[in-house]
């Protein structure tokens, strides 16, 4: 069997590379990608502590995130839809009109 | 003297009514705001003779309410009104000098409605801190005086006013928050089987067991909340730009009134609650104290506006006041509550005529004025009047309450072995008439200015006169005859003596 | 039965101060006839009441007669009383005080007729005025006398500045007049103020301040000694305040810009008066220790000495009388030190002798006292009729006034006779007494100290005929100065009668001492052992044989007739010129009398820098750095909401990061929190 050791590691980098994706990249799109793969970094812990454990919440909890983040796409997308329309714009730092 | 009949709820009254009236008169809004003027006189003329049936009563403990206002299972709130020696006085003045403010301002123009409420609203909160009895409402009150100055200073005054009135608010404000911690403190240290009773009475028999360290503790709590409100040196900031930017009713109420409520605080929660701590604080006290008089009057002679000495002579004074209540000796309290009496009269008549001086000569700056005793002699008067009551003539009022202050200071500074002390007080006295002498010379006397427009000077009118001339009549009466408020004053200082707060 | 009814004798001017003050303008002459018939009222209740007090057999074994009702009580067991204290020194002060000022006042209704409707305020003012003298003559204890002392200060403010606005001379003399009233009120309230710190001493240590209750042997022996001495120097420097002697002497000539008739008021019936009476009321606590007495000597004597020294050079007719004033007043101050000081050293030797002889000094004072409230009323009035009569008060301007004006020449002459100590005029009488008195103190101890005094009364006494006789050539003798050409001659009857009555006084007065004046005021023990005015033994006509048996009383009148004849070379005759020992006015000591011995520089510079200088000091403190601090914590608080307010840069991306930093910085402290704690 493979030590939870790997799985975390594995869900650990899959995060980091989300976050630092969400922190660096510009493009809209790709923000949205990296919010999945956070997103998928923890259902991946989910699903290796639920093996381990032998309880299904953990898997149940995973059908749930992934049921939300589907919602959570649909509207991320509408979201920059309409703001593309209002800005003409895909990059996150042309979205600024709420600074100070 | 009369056999006056008992008003039932007199004190509730004394509360509604200016309410009642401050509410119809925000309504005369157009064409009926030249009958605001009536309503509020009116109003607060029944509140006046209704003080009358207070001043006469032979027993003044029945005139006591008490209903539960919040009441959970571990919290008692509750409204208590109740009137002693010392509140009576405060709630006499307070009366007397909104239903003159009243008249003296009848010839206000500009919105009069709202003035008028103003004036009344903060009739209703000033009589709320002199007669409640239950530290929550006390509370609740002394915000409740700060909301209407506040609008009377930033509607109704001058250049500066935003900028006054702001720091006014929040000056005080944060003063009162700080208060408001230590009123917690003594209700839930004083707290008896599990619940926290704010009341006078249930505090007064918890505090017994406060212990010494607490006592000081809350006590620097508490005076720097009332210290503010007084205000003593070096909080004292906002006072003299409050002062010369609000209108004349505005300062009236505010120099007359509104500090006395910093004084009696002191009395009425710092001395009855926290006597240990009182004893700890007493040379800190003094101290603070000399310094404010001197600071005051030194401050005074340096003032080129009119209004702005006076309120410096304020701070002046009410570190006189609050020497008195640092001696903690019965001589000192009593003369300390009947300056509060005295300079909330004196100073009604001075800035009674510095504010008449920006409608006279359309300024107020020393060096613009100038030989104007000729052109308007009544005001000028009345000006030397209140000059001379302010700066202590035996014989007006004022001279009374420094007269027992000194002395009771020079007893302190005797049994401390320090007789050496009293120069500061001397000092002052010789300053106060110094700067007062020199502003009437320099406004008064002399050459007629050239700098401002003289030739069609109006002198006071009716109005501004019949409220002066009650003032002055009564500092004269009060100064002949000082015995008609220490009658009232020493029945509560003596029970000062009995609780042992002071020797 | 009149005594009951002492009490009104200040509540009449006062009634009269209010009438004219409100109704004044709707009677004629501006209230000036209610305020005299009020003046007039006091001296006839002054005189009965001094008529069955020195009678009456009842009065006179205690020495005084007291009753008064409690005003109000301070806790501790202080009571304060209002009530009336009558004893020969209450009687003389309210005789002279009352039947002056009615003089004066006759005297005013000429003087100030010109004035219209300001003529109210001004019977208004001096009835006030007159309240306060005579209130303070029978006060039966500290505080009400303080009371009154104060409303004269007041008084002697608002009438020194009777003409602070609209002055007939103009703009300048107004503000002269303003500033001039502020001085006295200021520097006399600096005694004022140290005689408050005496009361409160006094009241502290004695648990009362009734003149009845204080000046008893038990008393003064049950209270500490040194409270004694500290009262009552604090109590003399009110005096010093009051009657403007050395170092607080300067108010009283710039007091000149008043009235003239004001000026007599304040110099002859009131106030300056004041001081010499309460020194003299508080004897029974000044000789607990002589040498409190021994500073009023010398204070007297040096003021005396000064003031004579800058009336010689002085062209102000009123001026000249003013520094007369001074002097004068120095010459009251060493006589009651002087026999106070052997009446102290008395009780402390149990030396009958001693006591006896220093009543003497006492008496000398007070009779100096009366006579130069009637000498100098008459000189300030007749110097009024002279400026009413050229408009001006420079004497340069004057001279051979006497034909124009005779009886006012001829009552002047009465009156510089008089202060000059001429025989058997009223001054001389009261004056050689002091002389002798100093000189009798000499005797016992401080030998130098009073030999110097006495020199110094000696010179005083020869300056004061030599400026006197002085002001008289060079008013009414000689050559027509500018003003006197067209002058209106004689002044109206209503100035001159009083003038008349004066003089009569002013020459006559003196003998009073030969027919039982010691009598009456001296001071001993009486019955009961206490010190107490008016029970000594009239010495009568043994005082011509005393007074002319004595070389020292022959030195001073030769002095005096020195003096006279030099002022007339010089300014009648003008055979002998002033300018040769003065180098013309260049001379240092002309120029330091001129600069009035730079008295004035030296206030305004005190005032200055204590007053105004630390002022600007504490104005500045507090609009930078208390303010300051204020403004700058509200800044703080904006502006730090200002700095912090950047940071919402609005960039997606950098909220980010600061999320995720946020949480890994929160998720380290609480791993480094479980792991510190032992939980890891």
């Amino acid at each position: 069997m493979i030590p939870i050791e790997f799985f975390l590691a594995f869900a650990a980098i899959l995060f980091a590379i989300g976050a630092y994706g969400v922190m660096t990249k510009n493009n809209t799109i790709i923000v949205l990608m990296c919010v999945e793969l956070m997103l998928n970094a923890a259902n991946i812990n989910f699903v290796a502590f639920s093996a381990f454990t032998g309880d299904a919440m953990g898997q149940v909890f995973v059908i749930m995130t992934i049921t939300v983040a589907a919602a959570e796409v649909a509207v991320g997308i509408a979201i920059l839809l309409n703001a593309y329309k209002l800005k003409k714009a895909t990059e996150v730092d042309g979205l600024a009109s709420m600074r100070w | 003297m009369f056999d006056l009949p008992e008003i039932p709820y007199l004190l509730t009254l004394l509360v509604v009514l200016p309410l009642i009236g401050a509410i119809i008169t925000l309504f005369m809004g157009n064409e009926r705001a030249k009958y605001a003027k009536y309503t509020a006189a009116t109003m607060s003329g029944i509140t006046l003779i209704l003080t009358f049936f207070l001043l006469l009563a032979k027993n003044l403990s029945v005139y006591s309410e008490n209903y539960a206002w919040i009441e959970s299972a571990g919290l008692k709130m509750s409204y208590i009104l109740q009137i002693d020696g010392l509140s009576i006085l405060m709630v006499f003045l307070t009366a007397l000098l909104v239903f003159l403010v009243t008249i003296f301002s009848s010839h206000q123009e500009d919105k009069p409605n709202y003035f008028f409420a103003l004036l009344l609203a903060m009739e209703v909160g000033l009589m709320g801190v002199y007669m409640s009895a239950d530290y929550f409402l006390f509370y609740i009150m002394w915000e409740v005086t700060l909301i209407p100055m506040y609008f009377m200073i930033s509607w109704f005054g001058g250049p500066r006013r935003h900028y006054a009135a702001i720091k006014f608010f929040i000056y005080t404000h944060v003063a009162s928050l700080v208060m408001l911690i230590g009123i917690f403190a003594i209700a839930i240290q004083a707290a008896a089987g599990g619940v926290v009773d704010f009341s006078f009475a249930a505090v007064a028999i918890g505090a017994s067991a406060f212990s010494s360290t607490f006592q000081i503790f809350v006590f620097g709590l508490l005076f720097f909340g009332f210290a503010v409100k007084m205000p003593i040196v070096p909080f004292h900031t906002w006072l003299p730009d409050a002062h010369t930017e609000a209108p004349t009713a505005g300062s009236v109420l505010l120099a007359a009134v509104m500090l006395k409520m910093g004084s009696y605080g002191i009395i009425r929660v710092c001395l009855e609650v926290l006597p240990d701590g009182a004893v700890w604080w007493q040379p800190a006290m003094v101290v603070i104290a000399i310094v404010a008089i001197l600071y005051g009057a030194y401050a005074c002679i340096a003032q080129k506006d009119l209004k702005k000495m006076v309120a410096f002579s304020s701070i002046s004074h009410m570190g006189m006041v609050l020497l008195g209540i640092a001696c903690l000796s019965e001589v000192g309290v009593e003369f300390a509550i009947f300056l509060m009496f005295a300079h909330g009269l004196i100073t009604a008549v001075l800035f009674m005529t510095c504010g008449l001086a920006h409608d006279l000569f359309e300024t107020r700056e020393i060096p613009l004025l100038g030989g104007l005793a000729g052109k308007v002699p009544i005001y000028a008067a009345f000006m030397m009047f209140g000059f001379m009551a302010s700066l202590g003539l035996p014989g007006l009022v004022g001279f009374w309450g420094e007269f027992g202050i000194i002395f009771a200071f020079y007893e302190y500074s005797f049994s401390i072995n320090m007789i050496w002390l009293i120069i500061f007080c001397l000092m002052s006295l010789m300053l106060t008439a110094g700067y007062y002498l020199w502003a009437m010379q320099r406004s008064l006397f002399g050459k007629l200015t050239d700098k401002i427009e003289t030739a069609h000077l109006r002198d006071i009118n009716k109005s501004e006169a019949f409220a002066l001339v009650i003032v002055c009549g009564l500092i004269a009466l009060f100064g002949l005859w000082p015995d008609l408020a220490l009658g009232y004053i020493s029945d509560y200082t003596s029970s000062l003596v009995t609780l042992g707060v002071v020797i | 039965m009149f005594i009951e009814y002492t009490w009104l004798i200040p509540v009449i001017p006062l009634l009269c101060f209010l009438i004219v003050g409100f109704l004044g303008n709707k009677t004629p002459q501006g209230g000036g006839y209610i305020a005299i018939t009020g003046a007039a009222i006091a001296t006839v209740l002054a005189v009965l009441v001094s008529c069955e007090f020195w009678t009456s057999a009842a009065y006179s074994d205690v020495g005084y007669v007291t009753q008064q009702i409690t005003w109000f009580t301070l806790p501790g067991g202080f009571t304060l009383h209002f009530g009336y204290y009558i004893d020969s020194l209450a009687c003389l002060t309210m005789l002279f005080a009352s039947f002056i000022a009615m003089l004066i006042f006759v005297y005013s209704l000429g003087y100030m007729h010109d004035e219209g409707v300001r003529k109210r305020r001004y019977f208004g003012e001096v009835s006030l005025f007159l309240t306060g003298m005579l209130g303070l003559a029978v006060s039966s204890n500290f505080l009400e006398m303080f009371i009154f002392w104060e409303i004269m200060g007041l008084c002697s403010y608002l009438l020194i500045g009777f003409w602070s606005f609209n002055h007939p001379d103009g703009d300048a003399a107004s503000e002269n007049a303003a500033s001039a009233a502020k001085k006295a009120f200021l520097v006399t309230r600096l005694g004022d103020v140290c005689l408050m710190a005496g009361l409160f001493v006094l009241l502290f240590a004695f648990k009362t301040l009734d003149y009845a209750d204080m000046f008893t042997e038990e008393a003064l022996a049950a209270v500490d000694p040194n409270m004694i001495i500290l009262g009552s120097l604090l109590i003399f420097g009110g005096v010093i305040g009051k009657s403007a002697q050395f170092p607080l002497l300067d108010w009283l000539p710039d007091a000149m810009a008043g009235p003239t008739t004001v000026s007599a008021l304040i110099h002859a019936a009131t106030m300056v008066k004041a001081g010499v009476y309460l020194t003299a009321r508080c004897f029974p606590l000044f000789t607990q220790c002589s040498w409190i007495l021994l500073w009023v000597a010398i204070i007297g004597g040096v003021t005396a000495f000064f003031a004579a020294t800058m009336a010689l050079n002085n062209m102000n007719i009123k001026k000249v009388l003013a520094y007369s004033t001074l002097s004068q007043l120095g010459y009251m101050f060493l006589a009651l030190g002087a026999g106070g000081y052997m009446i102290a050293l008395g009780l402390e030797q149990g030396n009958e002798a001693l006591i006896v002889a220093g009543s003497a000094g006492y008496t000398a004072g007070l009779l100096h006292m009366v006579n130069h409230a009637f000498f100098k009323a008459l000189l300030f009035l007749g110097s009024g009729s002279v400026i009413h009569s050229c408009g001006t008060e420079d004497m340069r301007k004057m001279g051979g006034l006497g034909k124009k004006m005779k009886i006012t020449s001829i009552t002047m002459l009465i009156g510089s006779l008089s202060i000059s100590g001429f025989p058997f005029f009223a001054g001389f009488w009261s004056k050689d007494l002091i002389i002798e008195s100093v000189m009798h103190a000499s005797d016992f101890g401080e030998q130098t100290l009073f030999l110097i005094l006495w020199f110094l009364a000696i010179v005083t006494a020869f300056m004061t005929a030599f400026y006197m006789f002085r002001m008289w050539f060079m008013t009414f003798q000689g050559v027509e100065g500018v003003n006197a050409h067209h002058t209106h001659g004689e002044s109206p009857k209503s100035m001159v009668v009083p003038l008349c009555i004066l003089s009569i006084f002013a020459a006559g007065l003196g003998f009073v001492i030969l027919f039982g004046f010691d009598n009456l005021i001296s001071i001993g023990e009486n019955a009961a052992g206490n010190l107490q005015v008016g029970s000594g033994e009239g010495k009568g006509f043994e005082y011509i044989t005393e007074i002319f048996g004595n070389v020292y009383t022959w030195m001073t009148i030769v002095l005096v007739l020195m003096a006279m004849g030099i002022a007339y070379l010089m300014y009648s005759k003008k055979t002998m010129n002033p300018g040769k020992f003065n180098k013309n006015g260049e001379s240092r000591l002309y120029h330091a009398l001129t600069m009035r011995w730079w008295f004035p520089q030296l206030y305004d510079q005190i005032a200055w820098k204590l007053g105004y200088g630390v002022a600007r000091g504490v104005d500045f403190v507090d609009k930078n750095i208390i303010d300051g601090t204020v403004n700058g914590i509200s800044n703080a608080v904006i502006g730090g909401g200002e700095i912090l307010s950047k940071a919402q840069t609005g960039n997606v991306r950098s909220y980010t990061t600061v999320v995720f930093g946020g949480v890994v910085v929160f998720f380290c402290v609480i791993l480094g929190i479980f792991w510190y704690m032992g939980g890891l």
